[in-house]
């Protein structure tokens, strides 16, 4: 009963589709544009926010000493720094590991690798500091810069890497905006689209629907053709832009990783995330689809 | 000329028939056998236009009516209070000791099998036969095929047209289409046939035939309600004339006569 009440609805909606073929296409057009706008400008939040979140990783802060102050001294700083609770790892750096790491990042370089050696070592004994969170740093450079540690230290380096953070988090920011705007004016342009299609298909067949109301067919008979219609604009639409997307990020994110240094872009996303965007898409799609059709139909049916 | 001399043939043979339902419909005058009853019905449009001013009438079993009256005179908005697409202002609609414009949303679809309706244009689908245009009746009312297969060529049996079952409807003459259309409201078997000028666009031999069926009908004992222009045919009915006019009823005739 059901089902056969299901098969001719849905052969009712095919036949509708297809009659209306360019009406449909401009409507499943207007869904994968809508549906591709929110999950790329998702997606870009996502990457940023993640770029955000290892850049955060990678900030630290290294405190320079003189070559004038003793190596109890520099252990004392790194032991009042260690039972802070807002540290997370201070690292002591001597003059030969400070070497060990300067021959290492100019490996290719023998020039300047071979500037300084062992005997003569001009490289300053350091602490590498991380902190729970980025802002903290602020508070240890204050502490470190008061009249008692002063004079033991030579340089504190952490400035740039905050502006590099607070940038990204602007931008992440106008991201957000900019996606929550056009996201919202491309929902706004599928609902009327799809709503006006829906209606006029209702129109094109309005002799239908009142001879079907005249001998007594039930609301959902009436009702039926153009909800399937809506959801096929959903699943289309949804199904053509997980398509889009999947071959955009498929070619653009070993190029976003190169430039953004990340390299748990692809598997994250494209392994997990890809079919929670998928599902997301199909979700959205079909409710927008069945808005559209429930509000087109609901007058015609008093 | 032949065509009248047709007519007169059609009219005596039909005499006899309606004249048994004739004589009972308005003697067994009670309220028990009263299944349609507006009560001090009004309907008025937007902009004060009262369509149907306080109008009261009964329709018992087996009764068949002609509603008469000059356009814009309310038969059409008595009929559209009738099949539940339109609500009185004030009043009540009561079809068998219900008030119908107290239907819920969702019992007006099973309210409207019970009540069938032809018009003057018809209103079959023109690119579906014949069988398909009366079995589009039953799938919209969630019948299973076995059932359409099994009604839909007997109601086009009663209806004369078996040899036409399968030409498209926009083939068939206005007579042919009438039929299907006639077809199609008594495939839900409805208490009561509501005829909106159904022989407005009909020759009068078509139309005579078409009254013919209407009587066959009522015979089996479905009320006719016939909203008709048609002088020749009310006055040769003999049967319960309704007037209207200019929302009211003007005269309500056990055997009646068309009056303007």
């Amino acid at each position: 009963m059901l089902i056969t009440t299901l098969y001719r609805i849905s052969k009712t909606s095919l036949v509708s589709f297809w009659r209306n073929r360019w009406l449909s296409l401009a409507a499943t057009l207007i869904m994968i544009l809508t549906l591709i706008t929110i999950s790329f400008f998702m997606s870009l939040l996502v990457i940023t926010g993640k770029t955000t979140e290892s850049l955060k990783e990678k900030v630290d802060m290294s405190v320079y000493f003189n070559e004038s102050t003793s190596n109890d001294q520099v252990f004392a700083i790194q032991n009042l720094l260690l039972s802070r609770s807002d540290i997370k790892k201070v690292d002591y750096v001597s003059k030969e590991k400070a070497l060990a790491l300067w021959r290492e990042r100019n490996k290719d370089n023998e020039k300047i690798r071979d500037v300084i050696s062992s005997t003569d070592n001009p490289l300053p004994r350091s602490l590498e500091i991380k902190t729970q969170n980025p802002e903290d740093l602020e508070k240890i450079n204050t502490l470190l810069s008061n009249d008692d540690y002063h004079p033991l230290i030579k340089d504190i380096s952490y400035r740039k890497n905050k502006d590099l953070i607070n940038r990204l988090v602007n931008i992440t920011d106008f991201i957000k905006i900019i996606g929550w705007t056009l996201s919202l004016v491309f929902v706004l342009i599928a609902i009327l689209i799809i709503y006006n299609t829906i209606r006029l298909t209702i129109f094109a067949r309005s002799e239908e629907i009142a001879i079907m109301k005249l001998v007594g067919g039930s609301d959902w008979y009436v009702r039926g053709p153009f909800i399937i219609e809506g959801i096929g604009y959903g699943l289309l639409g949804a199904l053509s832009s997980s398509v889009i997307y999947y071959f955009f990020f498929r070619f653009s994110v070993p190029v976003a990783e190169k430039y953004l240094g990340l390299s748990d872009l692809n598997s994250s996303y494209l392994g997990i995330n890809f079919w929670a965007v998928v599902g997301l898409q199909i979700l959205l799609g079909l409710a927008l689809g069945v808005l559209c059709s429930m509000t087109a139909i609901r007058k015609h049916l008093k | 000329m032949t065509t009248e001399i047709n007519l007169k043939e059609k009219k005596e043979e039909t005499k006899e028939k309606p004249d048994k339902t004739l004589k009972e419909a308005p003697a067994s005058r009670s309220d028990d056998s009263t299944v349609i009853e507006f009560k001090n019905v009004i309907k008025e449009y937007p902009g004060k236009v009262r369509a149907v001013d306080n109008v009261s009438f009964k329709i018992d079993l087996g009764e068949f009516i002609s509603l008469v009256g000059p356009s814009g005179a309310g038969k059409s908005t008595l009929i559209r209070l009738l099949t539940c697409e339109e609500a009185p202002t004030s009043g009540q609609v009561l079809v068998a000791g219900r008030d119908i414009s107290k239907l819920k949303q969702k019992e007006v679809p099973f309210y409207r099998r019970k009540v069938g309706v032809i018009f003057q244009d018809f209103k079959l689908l023109p690119k579906k036969t014949v069988y398909e245009n009366i079995a589009f009746a039953l799938e919209v009312a969630d019948a299973s095929n076995e059932e359409i297969k099994d009604k839909v060529p007997k109601i086009i049996e009663i209806v004369g047209l078996t040899s036409r079952t399968k030409a498209f409807s926009e083939e068939l003459s206005g007579g042919e289409k009438q039929r299907v259309s006639i077809a199609r409201a008594l495939v839900h078997r409805p208490k009561l046939l509501i005829a909106d000028e159904p022989t407005g666009n009909l020759d009068p031999v078509a139309t005579w035939e078409i009254i013919e069926l209407l009587f066959k009908i009522n015979k089996q004992g479905t009320i006719v309600l016939l909203a008709t222009h048609d002088k020749e045919v009310v006055d040769a009915l003999e049967k319960r004339v309704i007037t209207m006019r200019q929302g009211k009823i003007v005269s309500d005739q056990v055997k009646g006569k068309y009056i303007l």
